[in-house]
């Protein structure tokens, strides 16, 4: 189910209301039901998908009781590894096998050997990255003693499963959102406007910018050898704003939804677009993710401890994985390496972890230095995400060529208005609003009712006039 | 949790008072359409006893005004430039509902790609967006998957970008609509360049698309139930003739006496002069072959 869906706009009310009306003195019926709605939700794209997380949520719970029976370091590492080799096997498999199957065979009539190895009609279990992450996280947690196994089945099966954030994030560590489902949740009417407040942008962000910009963005990326150059630096922005408002609008929409059913998840994007340097732009763009990488991939690797060759390996390992999960395709590598090519400099004069405040803090204009420096930092983004877009790693070769050809200083043949004023408007917003969670948590609420719902009506207004009936898959559940 | 529910429910109730007030908009949008034949035959002012439907080759290649000269019979042209069958389909259960049945129905036929893809050829949504004001235009665009639910309920989903230009449609230069809905071409245009095709004369069932054959299927049942004489035409092409799929098409029609297809053997119709491009006529070229349907009709 989408939550752009007129499925989703039923389903949500009712799973609300009974919630907080018929199951809100019973932790264990609210954990239930919270399971059952989510299978639903879930089973809504695809039942048979539902036996792959329940199979996933079984193997973890079973072995995170394992684990916590024995102290012999051995079986402890034997059921560690059980857990990681069916988790990344099933994930490999549904994700990675056509990819490697291809590959193969491409290397292999290379050297002049046919082989005859097929590819399979597979189809990507919605959202597998991210649960099957999300169950990883546990199981390292639990092996680290970090965190107490769940004995509560339905609890685990709530916490892998809980259905705003299942498909598409935030990827949620066991040690934040387990424990969360084995207390009481209590109902708080700022909490839960605050959610309310948080969905409205997120949807603001997904149907209005992210499909308003997917529009121009398909068309530009799809005929790129009919545009000029100009036209394609205007395509490499849309996409740009396009899987910002698409992704984040996503988290918003999830930790919006989850905030009424008395949960907190984590924040998953700080205005990536304003940041300062690209190490910056990495610690606040699908912080779910980097985190997830950082905590259970860098670290393990040594991090940033040893020589600098080292620490250069790793970020190159990292960075690469991270283009990997994002889909079975050299583009995604290529985007990786090119961040991690971003990350070097800065990584080799120890300037990575400049920049850990918000940009012009209490200010209201950034200074020219910090102005060139988001400038500088997006348009690097803005290059990389070339890579991420094109349908193959030729294709963005011959945009990014065409793009800087004679004709990059001709007038766009395509340059929607209305699209470039919301956009406009979306910035402004999002600047006043860097400081916050997400742009408008704190926007009017000091102000009288009349012009706080003033405010979100323009917003309702805009999300029905400029988004359109057909439901338009977010990009990341591809991923 | 009482409060919430209060104040959701009041913030809900004031969005629903509000919004009404897009309705202005929602009645603005045909007032600023150029094209105004679909609205009149929602309003029911279409009750003719000749309705041609088609694509751009029934609207610019058969003159209403003329048949309705010659044979005396009310015409009018209900063809719309880059439409495919689905959507003739969707107008002649539209004219049926709010009209009288017309007596006859002259159908132009889009040789080769009648039942099968054809990017230009879709269903002219854009036709019904100035319209969606229409309880009737709002559920077909539901049924499209174009709007959903809640615009049976909110005016604001029943609108989109496109109803906020206040810019009234711009007369088409070439082909304007006469008052009798067709649009014949009045001049060439020099910008476009064509030579004879002497194509491929093949056809594939393979290519077909299944919506769209039942779509015919759909014309020819509505036409029977109403007892409407379904005449099928074939307009020239300035190329060879798809007797390929003229045989195919065959099989798909009920009565084979009621098919026309214009006179190969006319040396006008290998004459570039009577063309505005490969697969429309000039008006001097339409009114040719629409004099050779009025004599059909006559002779039938």
């Amino acid at each position: 189910m989408l939550f752009n869906s007129v499925d989703f706009a039923y389903f949500l009310p009712i799973v609300f209301l009974l919630y907080w009306f018929v199951t809100q003195n019973h932790l264990k019926l609210q954990n239930a039901l919270i399971v059952v709605a989510s299978y639903f939700f879930y089973g809504w794209w695809d039942w048979r998908f539902l036996f792959l997380i329940a199979f996933s949520s079984l193997l973890d719970y079973t072995i995170g009781i394992a684990l916590s029976k024995t102290d012999q370091q051995k079986r402890r590492k034997q059921l560690l590894y059980l857990s990681l080799v069916l988790n990344l096997g099933l994930l490999g498999f549904f994700k990675y096998y056509n990819f490697f199957i291809e590959n193969f065979k491409t290397a292999f009539t290379f050297f002049g050997e046919e082989i005859n190895a097929s590819s399979l009609h597979i189809i990507l279990p919605v959202g597998i990255s991210f649960y099957t992450f999300q169950t990883l996280s546990y199981t390292i947690d639990v092996y680290r003693k970090k965190l107490e196994p769940a004995r509560d089945l339905v609890s685990f099966l709530a916490f892998v499963s809980f259905f705003p954030q299942l498909v598409a994030g935030p990827i949620e560590r066991a040690t934040d959102l387990l424990p969360q489902f084995y207390t009481k949740r209590k109902f708080e009417y700022d909490n839960a406007v605050n959610g309310l407040r948080q969905i409205l942008w997120g949807f603001f962000k997904k149907l209005v910018i992210a499909d308003g910009c997917a529009e121009y963005a398909n068309l530009i990326f799809n005929n790129s050898d009919d545009y000029s150059g100009s036209t394609l630096v205007i395509g490499a922005l849309f996409f740009t704003f396009q899987i910002y408002g698409d992704f984040s609008g996503y988290s918003d929409i999830a930790i919006g939804t989850s905030r009424l059913f008395g949960f907190n998840l984590m924040q998953n994007f700080s205005f990536p677009y304003f940041s300062r340097n690209i190490a910056e732009f990495w610690r606040r763009w699908h912080i779910s993710l980097s985190t997830w990488f950082r905590d259970y991939l860098y670290i393990p690797l040594g991090g940033s401890k040893g020589s600098i060759w080292f620490k250069i390996r790793n970020t190159f390992i990292i960075f690469l994985v991270s283009g990997f999960w994002h889909g079975a395709n050299w583009t995604f590598i290529i985007w990786g390496f090119l961040n991690a090519l971003y990350f070097l400099p800065l990584l080799v004069a120890k300037k990575n972890r400049n920049h850990l405040d918000t940009v012009a803090e209490s200010k209201v204009l950034p200074s020219i230095k910090e102005l060139l420096s988001i400038t500088f930092t997006f348009g690097l983004t803005v290059f990389a995400w070339i890579f991420f877009r094109a349908n193959s790693v030729s294709h963005a070769f011959s945009y990014i060529k065409n793009m800087f050809s004679k004709t990059l200083v001709q007038i766009p043949a395509i340059r929607p208005l209305n699209l470039l004023l919301l956009l406009l408007f979306f910035i402004i917003v999002e600047w006043f609003g860097r400081e916050q969670q997400y742009a408008i948590e704190k926007l009017g609420t000091s102000k009288k009712r009349f012009v706080r719902w003033g405010f979100y009506i323009f917003i309702l207004t805009l999300i029905f006039i400029f988004s359109s009936a057909k439901e338009q898959q977010f990009i990341y559940f591809q991923f | 949790m009482k409060q919430f529910l209060k104040n959701s429910l009041l913030f809900l109730l004031v969005f629903f008072i509000l919004e009404k007030g897009f309705y202005y908009f929602l009645q603005q949008a045909p007032k600023l359409e150029y094209d105004t034949r679909l609205e009149q035959v929602l309003e029911g002012k279409m009750n003719k006893q000749i309705i041609v439907l088609g694509s751009s080759r029934g609207a610019d290649n058969i003159l209403a005004g003329q048949i309705e000269k010659e044979t005396g019979l009310t015409t009018y042209n209900l063809s719309y430039p880059g439409s495919d069958v689905t959507f003739h389909a969707f107008i002649l259960e539209t004219l049926l509902k709010y009209n009288k049945a017309p007596k006859k129905i002259i159908l132009a036929i889009d040789n080769p790609y009648e039942f099968s893809e054809e990017k230009s050829l879709v269903f002219r949504l854009d036709r019904l967006y100035p319209l969606s004001k229409y309880n009737y235009i709002n559920q077909k665009l539901i049924d499209q998957k174009e709007k959903n639910i809640f615009s049976k309920v909110f005016c604001l989903a029943r609108l989109n970008k496109s109803n906020f230009s206040f810019k009234k449609q711009e007369i088409p230069v070439f082909n304007p609509i006469d008052s009798f809905g067709s649009m014949p071409f009045l001049k060439k245009n020099d910008k476009i360049t064509f030579d004879y095709d002497n194509g491929v004369n093949g056809y594939s069932k393979a290519i077909e698309i299944e919506e769209k054959v039942n779509a015919f299927n759909q014309i020819q049942e509505l036409c029977a139930k109403n007892n409407i004489d379904l005449i099928y035409a074939f307009s020239p092409n300035f190329g060879t003739f798809n007797s390929a799929f003229y045989n195919r098409f065959q099989n798909e029609v009920e009565d084979k006496n009621r098919i026309i297809v214009y006179d190969s053997l006319n040396p006008i119709y290998k004459n570039k002069e009577y063309y505005y491009d490969e697969s429309h006529l000039l008006e001097k070229g339409a009114k040719i072959f629409t004099k050779e349907i009025i004599t059909f009709i006559q002779s039938n």
